[in-house]
């Protein structure tokens, strides 16, 4: 059966998925507007740019597509209050945040009329976003990529926050790679919609060096890991010598702070410089935040094929009442790859 | 004195512990065990308390027993 659409403040998206937000420079205005055209809401992961730049790369995006476009600001920024007001600036269409929780996002919101849309793990916070004005509430669990904000998976946290979030869409993310999951989470966990990162890096259009996208497509399940960000978060990301070194106490610390970007940082090594060159290239030396399930995508696609087969997988099984298991002839021409 | 009361007994009643425990140099999050959603909703009883509005910055500065009652005696 055919997926619901997802509404958020008065705003459609045709099809349920919103692209997760991926800093630093992962996810730009060349992956998002694909994204939004294909009707989906494109992110541009606006933590640790400069607000021109951000501003500019929202423009583009908006004028690349006819879609919604988001942009995924850390509350744990130090600039949280000039990237939020520069994307304001620049008319994107909401504001998503996590990584810590502002209230003042919610005020700024109202001022503006500006959605706001917040990245939970707890139904307590999700609640509280819910009460104080939230459009809309992410529920992203220990399967997700980057900084997270709970050691456990998807399908134990989401019930209890399905539980009070009964007002406004609630979006599942983490961990999830196909259509079937995506099926699985809206038809049997109530979800209004799902968010996926990770399978968006392995795009055509995912504006980064090419070495960064191998280095996901040769993950094995056993090189995505835990480590520590200087955020005071831990991180999921890809094992490489640099996780090692950091995973094995060993001190990779910078001299100085270059960036001056987060408001309280352990110093432990600076994570700007690390995701910066990642995505430039430097894979063994850069960060690779990554999703628990990236091992289970073995190809770069374009963003529309996707979203093809993200679609034909979930409406296969959504409110078919047959379960949630790949189903035969759906994934023959792909190889059941996903 | 007044001040310190107040604020003693509504970080107690947030943070569903004793009045004892919380003395001035107490840290919410190490001493209290109060996790991200207990600070949040500390800083908005505090609002709601003392009548005053605590913009993200100056919460995010409040972290210990001795800040908060501070903060709220700068404001009256």
């Amino acid at each position: 059966m055919q997926l619901p659409s997802l509404s958020i403040a008065g705003l459609t998206a045709p099809f349920p998925l919103i692209q997760g937000g991926m800093s630093i420079r992962v996810s730009t205005s060349a992956l998002a507007a694909p994204v939004a055209n294909n009707g989906g809401i494109g992110v541009i992961g606006g933590s640790a740019i400069p607000t021109e730049e951000l501003k500019a790369d929202i423009r583009k995006a908006k004028e690349n597509s006819n879609g919604i476009i988001a942009v995924n600001i850390m509350y744990a920024m130090k600039d949280f209050y000039d990237l939020v007001m520069a994307s304001i600036d620049a008319r994107v269409d909401m504001i998503i945040t996590g990584a810590g929780f502002s209230r003042d996002i919610f005020k700024i919101g109202r001022q503006h009329n500006m959605p706001i849309v917040m990245i939970v793990s707890t139904p307590g916070l999700a609640k509280l976003a819910e009460r104080l004005g939230a459009s809309a509430v992410i529920a992203e669990a220990k399967e997700a990529g980057g900084h997270l904000g709970t050691n456990k998976p998807l399908r134990e946290i989401f019930p209890a926050i399905r539980k009070v979030i009964r007002k406004i869409p609630l979006i599942a993310a983490g961990g999830i790679t196909n259509g079937y999951e995506m099926a699985e989470m809206m038809d049997k966990y109530g979800a209004d919609g799902v968010q996926i990162a990770s399978r968006f890096i392995l795009s055509e259009e995912c504006d980064v060096a090419d070495e960064y996208k191998q280095a996901y497509l040769k993950a094995k399940k056993e090189d995505i890991v835990l480590t520590s960000s200087p955020v005071g978060m831990p991180g999921r990301a890809l094992n490489n010598p640099f996780v090692q070194k950091l995973n094995a106490g060993e001190d990779v610390s910078t001299k100085q702070c270059l960036w001056n970007c987060l408001k309280k940082c352990d110093h432990r090594y600076c994570i700007s410089e690390r995701l910066k060159i990642a995505r430039a290239g430097n894979v063994k030396e850069g960060l690779l935040f990554s999703g628990e399930n990236m091992f289970k995508m073995d190809s770069i696609l374009p963003v529309a094929e996707i979203f093809r087969r993200f679609k034909k997988q979930a409406e296969s099984v959504y409110k078919e009442g047959i379960g949630f298991k790949p189903q035969p002839g759906i994934d023959d021409e792909d190889n059941g790859a996903t | 004195m007044a001040i310190e009361q107040k604020m003693i007994d509504i970080i107690a009643e947030q943070l569903s512990v004793d009045k004892e425990k919380v003395v001035s140099g107490a840290s919410f999050t190490d001493d209290l065990g109060a996790d991200s959603l207990d600070l949040v909703e500390l800083i908005m009883a505090m609002e709601e308390g003392f009548d005053i509005e605590i913009p993200d910055e100056d919460a995010e500065s409040i972290t210990t027993v001795q800040n908060a009652i501070d903060y709220v005696k700068k404001l009256k």
